[in-house]
């Protein structure tokens, strides 16, 4: 662990630089107890200190009270309509949508929907989405949380009634648009950087100064990058010219996923190459012009990959001898101590001071939600409020200390009173003066804090001022601002005279030590996240501390000497054939993964007779006992994680994520069935019959099941299938797809390891003639799960029902013709990743991905060039590198199909955009992904199995014509919305007749147990696979 | 194979969506009414089936998950659905089991198709408490026309072995969806159908996962990240 104290040592700045380097990566996600009981050492004031802050921060509370002009906009804004805050949160809502909307229809369709009676009421029955979001607007307008048992008890329908009867519609717009108003001046200082100068010049009389940001949302297309370099070039230019007044001169922030349609660690060489260069050419004017240049902090992902491309323009002649080029550090990472104390030694080494902004950071709920949904070893930031307090203060200890400032000029960010008090007791103590450091604050916040400041003191106060249209800086701001919600807290009660200065001048320092646990216990590990199973684990790929063990673990297996070899296995025993499959990587046909002997029809008898004397015993095998198998599979799996995932680069074709999601799915199909087993195969259930009398029914194993699997999936669907037939009772004979058979393999291996009997699995690789359809005219085959095409369930089904006995379930998951609708309130950014991810992410080779995308007319000429342009930056190529977005398809027919598709669309359709391959692509089967406009969802016949994206455009008036026509396609398995209508969203998936619907994001990568997965009509059977409906139809359910 | 849509089948297509809207509350609710018609069995039988249903699909199950998004697990009607006795069967414990079969269909959210004069029966007793269309009778002499129709969703069906067997071929012969037989073939006890998951056999489920942050912020969290101990 890294000792947190030693970085008040002088001599921690002598140290190598690599060595300091590497104590970051490994406190990405760090135990937070641990680690905070070493932070706390350094952030620990002294009684002396604890008082000297606490009067400094009483003081400075209550001289702001009593100034006239506490009163800041956001409290005007409550103030203007007189609006309660449930009132305000109504209106709050459509703000972050409602300027976009072109249409005049879905604007006040979409006012209708956020102030409708019917509606909100409905939500508040539903679900808690609308609430949840809502109440964050309350926080961000009032300060506090507006908590869900409050707004219940508030009565949504009595709230409505009262603001509707107050305003008619051309009222509410009105005020509308006035909130529009209050807003953009309250987050914006100006629509360009010479509005913001003049509109700045009252504050700087004051004493303040700027760092503006033309901030937006990231970049998805060169496009969009260059835009955003170009204003970043002429706010410069602007700032440049700027002479006024004497103090200090203003600077600009910029955010680097602004710059680059790519920053990201994957795309490390783009990044270090193409994003260095615009950054440079920034820098080289900005140099020229005396304007500083500070780099923003955004993901946690992104910490260590921002930090290499500081470091290469920090070395570069560009910077060399400057003190003007500096970065954000955040306070609520875990790593920022260790990153702070390489910065201040890499400035030393280059021998230049960085101006040093450290802010809390304000991606709080989004680097929560990401590590829950990814499986990861823990959080990158602190799940405690008052615990980023107290990192703050023990990195101010660290930037304070006189061996620091010499290297680093500290740039305080924070609208917290008691902060700010402890910083300047803090440089006091260290002997720090006020010409050391500097404050900072967000433009329209904190105005009467920072205003009582810089009369007292003669300390410079910067304002972060983001600068551009209302119209694009608005919805992004006040994500931001809605994900930063502590801070206006903090602000709030600050002039809110109710709340005593004493509740407001605790020091974080003994508040956490206050807590019965560091770590707050309300938020569990991403592996705690399930209260009756353990969560499925994934490495992170982007933190260089997890991605470098993992894929040296993984390039064990990657090497040709490393060969497989798949038999049929019956009764535990691998039987040679005469039939012999060599088995390439679709990538390259010239590399050799293994052999498959294949099962001859003798076989598969023999396997299904086997089976079949096996299931008494192991269908009276209590169900605890068989769930244990199941839970030690999820185990093995887990140990085995390389090997697996060098199986799916090579067998499958698939890439890192791709194959790391595979084995969580798997592994999290053997926890929710053993806990589904659990919970209802274990004992009887007693129940009242309908002749009133109390009757046990008991779920039970049907006999032998017969799983076929895709090559897909080859891991989770197959594992998924066999397991839920096993935990079930069931002995199980399976074939996996005949692509992908040794990883099918590999894993019968693991689960005969585990515990399931030798006699109770057998494995019968093979195709269909060989295997599936002998197996399927087998008499004593007792149930059977497929995924796969609509055609091969029905041929199986056919098999299976002209054998002579009693019917079987058929559990059948097929095909689909999935299609994402996006009305004019959706957010264009948001549409398009999440769009291209759906189309195009595993070679849109999964059963959800999106085929047909529905976009609005009104909005279709900003969307699909936008889509044209991100799919430019999708990287086509060998699945196992991190810079790959899309590997290949899975063997020549399935390309052939696709590329003769692609022809045929190329007449009847127009080419948006297609992806460029690598040169050496005909080593493989690959397939670039390719966006056609279309007229309708009837010009395509069927499912197209590939990266191939089809796109219409819609007239709002015509929704219910496009739910029809996409239900008459007989499909239904996924679809998205994206809309911030949310009677819109409801109706469609009220109307839609498809299995999973996904509102407001991507429609792939469904999660077991949270996202049951399957569709219906000609997509599918049911019941849904990873959902509590599963297990019961692979058993009898027998009364007794 | 012969592509037939009997009448039966468009205006079942038609009515389906209005009927699966009400829910499983609101379809009890009417089919409630129409209990009072049926004898004492069958009574019995149709309200267990409701109360069943309640209790296995009455509620969307909000499933557990990451914070900042919500994902809700719901069930439908999965369509037209042919309700019937094999001929020759015909008994009264069978028409229980019909009762059985018809409202498990209907309360799950498909309309029916009931065949024959026993159908016709329950079909008159029924009809005046449910919106037009939900429930139709066809002539015996039709019942393999609406078998054979493409897009008949399943066949509930109380019969011997065999023709559990037959119809089980017969549904298979046909293109489009795997049409469902939901056979009883203990007419005696009526294991299957008064089982508490035999409802599960005429739903079909949706899950709706919704990105509750994509306007910023997740107030949820933020409150459990100032939650007092």
């Amino acid at each position: 662990m890294f000792n947190a104290l030693e970085v008040l040592q002088p001599t921690i700045l002598e140290q190598p630089l690599d060595s300091l380097w590497s104590r970051i990566s490994p406190l990405y996600s760090v135990n937070e107890e641990e680690w905070l009981s070493e932070l706390l050492k350094l952030a620990e004031p002294s009684e002396e200190q604890l008082k000297a802050s606490t009067d400094a921060a009483t003081h400075l509370i209550e001289q702001v009270r009593k100034d006239d002009e506490s009163m800041s906009l956001i409290d005007s804004l409550l103030l203007e309509y007189s609006l309660d805050t449930k009132e305000g949160i109504l209106l709050m809502c459509l703000a972050e949508a409602l300027m976009r909307v072109p249409d005049k229809e879905t604007a006040d369709a979409f006012i209708k929907d956020r102030l409708s009676v019917a509606d909100w009421a409905s939500h508040a029955n539903n679900s808690e989405s609308f609430f949840v979001n809502a109440s964050t607007w309350g926080l961000l307008l009032t300060g506090k949380i507006v908590t869900m048992d409050e707004t219940k008890d508030g009565k949504p329908a009595n709230l409505v009634n009262r603001l509707v009867n107050r305003m008619s519609e051309p009222v509410i717009r009105k005020a509308m648009n006035q909130a529009m108003k209050i807003m953009g001046h309250q987050f914006v200082l100006g629509r360009s950087i010479s509005e913001a100068l003049s509109r700045g010049k009252s504050y700087r009389d004051k004493g303040y100064t700027y760092s503006f940001d033309m901030l937006g949302e990231a970049a998805l297309t060169q496009q969009d990058a260059d835009k955003y370099l170009a204003s970043y070039m002429q706010a410069v230019e602007s700032v440049g010219q700027d002479t006024y007044g004497k103090g200090h001169r203003p600077t600009i922030s910029i955010k680097l996923s602004a710059l680059h349609p790519r920053y990201e660690v994957g795309c490390e060489e783009r990044v270090m190459t193409e994003l260095f260069e615009s950054v440079k050419q920034l820098i080289t004017r900005a140099r020229a012009l005396n304007v500083g240049i500070t780099i923003d902090a955004e993901e946690a992902d992104r910490l260590e990959l921002s930090l290499h491309l500081f470091e290469k323009l920090f070395r570069d002649e560009c910077t060399k001898g400057w003190g003007l080029f500096g970065l954000v550090v955040q306070a609520y990472s875990k790593r920022c101590l260790p990153v702070l104390n390489w910065l201040a030694a890499l400035a030393k080494d280059v021998g230049d001071r960085i101006p040093l902004r450290l802010v809390k950071g304000a991606y709080w709920d989004s680097e929560i939600k990401l590590c829950q949904q990814r499986g990861l070893s823990g959080y990158p930031v602190y799940t405690r409020k008052e615990s980023t307090d107290v990192s703050y203060l023990a990195c101010a200890n660290f930037l304070l200390s006189a061996h620091t400032r010499e290297w680093i000029f500290p740039q305080f960010a924070s609208h917290n009173a008691h902060t700010i008090a402890t910083i300047a007791t803090i440089a006091e103590k260290l002997g720090a003066t006020t010409s050391q450091f500097e404050f900072q604050r967000l433009h329209g916040m904190g105005d009467a804090l920072y205003n009582r400041l810089i009369k007292d003191k003669d300390v410079c106060v910067r304002i972060y001022a983001p600068v551009g249209s209302h119209k694009d800086l608005l919805p992004y701001l006040v994500r931001r601002l809605l994900e930063n919600g502590a801070n206006s807290s903090f602000v709030h009660r600050l002039v809110d005279a109710r709340c005593p200065i004493s509740e407001l001048v605790d020091h974080p320092v003994t508040t956490l030590k206050s807590r019965k646990t560091l770590r707050n216990p309300f938020i569990n590990l991403p592996k705690d996240m399930f209260a009756d199973r353990q969560n499925s684990f994934g490495p992170n790929i982007e933190i260089e501390s997890e991605w470098q063990p993992f894929k040296a673990s993984v390039d064990a297996f990657m090497g040709q000497e490393t060969q497989w070899t798949a038999y049929p296995i019956v009764a535990g025993e691998n039987l040679a054939t005469e039939t012999i499959r060599t088995v390439a990587s679709p990538y390259d046909h010239s590399l050799s993964v293994g052999k498959v002997y294949w099962s001859t029809t003798e076989i598969v008898n023999q396997a299904i007779d086997s089976a079949d004397a096996a299931f008494p015993a192991w269908s009276q095998t209590p169900a605890t006992e068989r769930a244990a198998c199941l839970e030690r599979m999820a185990e093995l799996m887990e140990q085995n994680y390389a090997e697996l995932v060098a199986i799916c680069h090579r067998e499958a074709g698939k890439t890192i994520q791709d194959s790391i999601d595979e084995v969580r799915e798997a592994v999290d199909f053997c926890h929710y069935y053993a806990q589904q087993a659990r919970q209802n195969f274990a004992a009887p259930k007693p129940f009242t019959n309908y002749l009133g009398q109390t009757q046990q029914a008991q779920l039970t194993g049907r006999g032998v099941f017969a799983c076929i699997s895709p090559w897909n999936f080859p891991l989770a669907i197959f594992t998924g299938q066999v397991v839920a037939a096993l935990v079930a009772g069931n002995t199980v004979v399976c074939k996996a797809a005949e692509q992908t058979s040794i990883i099918a393999f590999r894993a019968v291996q693991m689960l005969h390891e585990a515990g399931i009997p030798k006699d109770v699995l057998q494995f019968l690789p093979g195709n269909g003639a060989t295997v599936g359809t002998p197996m399927t005219q087998h008499k004593r085959i007792a149930g059977l799960a497929f995924t796969g095409s609509t055609g091969t369930a029905q041929l199986i089904n056919r098999t299976l029902a002209a054998r002579g006995v009693a019917p079987v379930p058929v559990i059948a998951e097929t095909g689909g013709q999935n299609a994402m609708i996006v009305d004019s309130t959706s957010l264009p950014e948001q549409v398009v990743r999440d769009a291209v991810r759906s189309a195009f992410a595993s070679a849109g080779q999964r059963c959800s991905a999106l085929r047909v995308l529905f976009v609005q007319a009104d909005i279709a000429d900003r969307v699909i060039p936008m889509i044209a342009g991100a799919m430019k930056e999708q990287s086509v190529g060998l699945p196992y590198l991190h810079a790959t977005d899309v590997g290949p398809v899975i063997d020549q027919k399935a390309q052939k199909m696709l590329l003769d598709h692609i022809e045929v669309m190329k007449k009847e359709g127009r080419l948006i955009a297609q992806s460029a391959l690598p040169e050496w692509a005909d080593k493989g089967t690959f397939v670039a992904p390719t966006a056609f406009e279309i007229s309708s969802i009837d010009q395509l016949k069927d499912e197209k199995f590939g990266p191939i994206l089809h796109v219409v455009r819609y007239q709002a008036k015509d929704l219910d014509q496009i739910i029809d026509t996409i239900n008459n396609s007989g499909f239904g398995l996924t679809m998205g919305v994206h809309s911030r209508n949310e009677t819109t969203c409801a109706h469609i998936a009220q109307r839609a007749r498809v299995g999973n619907l996904y509102i407001n994001r991507d429609q792939v990568g469904a999660v077991v147990g949270v996202q049951p997965f399957g569709g219906q009509g000609l997509s599918g059977t049911g019941p849904k696979a990873g959902g509590p409906h599963y297990l019961p139809r692979f058993a009898k359910e027998q009364l007794v | 194979m012969t592509i037939v849509k009997p009448i039966q089948i468009d205006v079942a297509n038609q009515v389906f969506e209005a009927w699966d809207k009400l829910g499983v509350a609101g379809r009890a609710e009417k089919l409630e009414q129409a209990i009072y018609s049926l004898n004492h069995e069958q009574a019995q039988m149709a309200r267990w089936q409701l109360a069943n249903a309640r209790h296995e699909i009455g509620e969307a199950l909000l499933m557990p998950g990451p914070t900042g998004e919500s994902n809700v697990l719901s069930t439908h009607g999965r369509g037209a659905f042919l309700t019937a006795i094999q001929p020759g069967l015909t008994n009264e414990q069978a028409n229980v089991g019909l009762i059985g079969q018809m409202f498990a269909a209907l309360v799950a959210g498909n309309p029916i198709i009931t065949v024959g004069p026993e159908g016709q029966a329950l079909m008159d007793k029924m009809a005046k408490y449910l919106p037009e269309g939900v429930v139709q009778n066809v002539a015996e002499s039709a019942m393999d026309s609406i078998i054979e129709a493409t897009d008949l969703a399943g066949v509930a069906i109380v019969c011997d072995a065999q023709k559990a067997q037959q119809l089980s071929l017969q549904l298979a012969q046909k293109d489009g969806l795997l049409c469902q037989l939901v056979e009883e073939t203990n007419v005696g006890s009526l294991s299957t159908i008064a089982a508490p998951h035999y409802i599960l056999r005429f739903v079909t489920e949706q899950t709706v996962s919704t990105n509750t942050t994509a306007i910023g912020g997740n107030a949820t969290l933020l409150e459990l990240g100032s939650k007092a101990e």
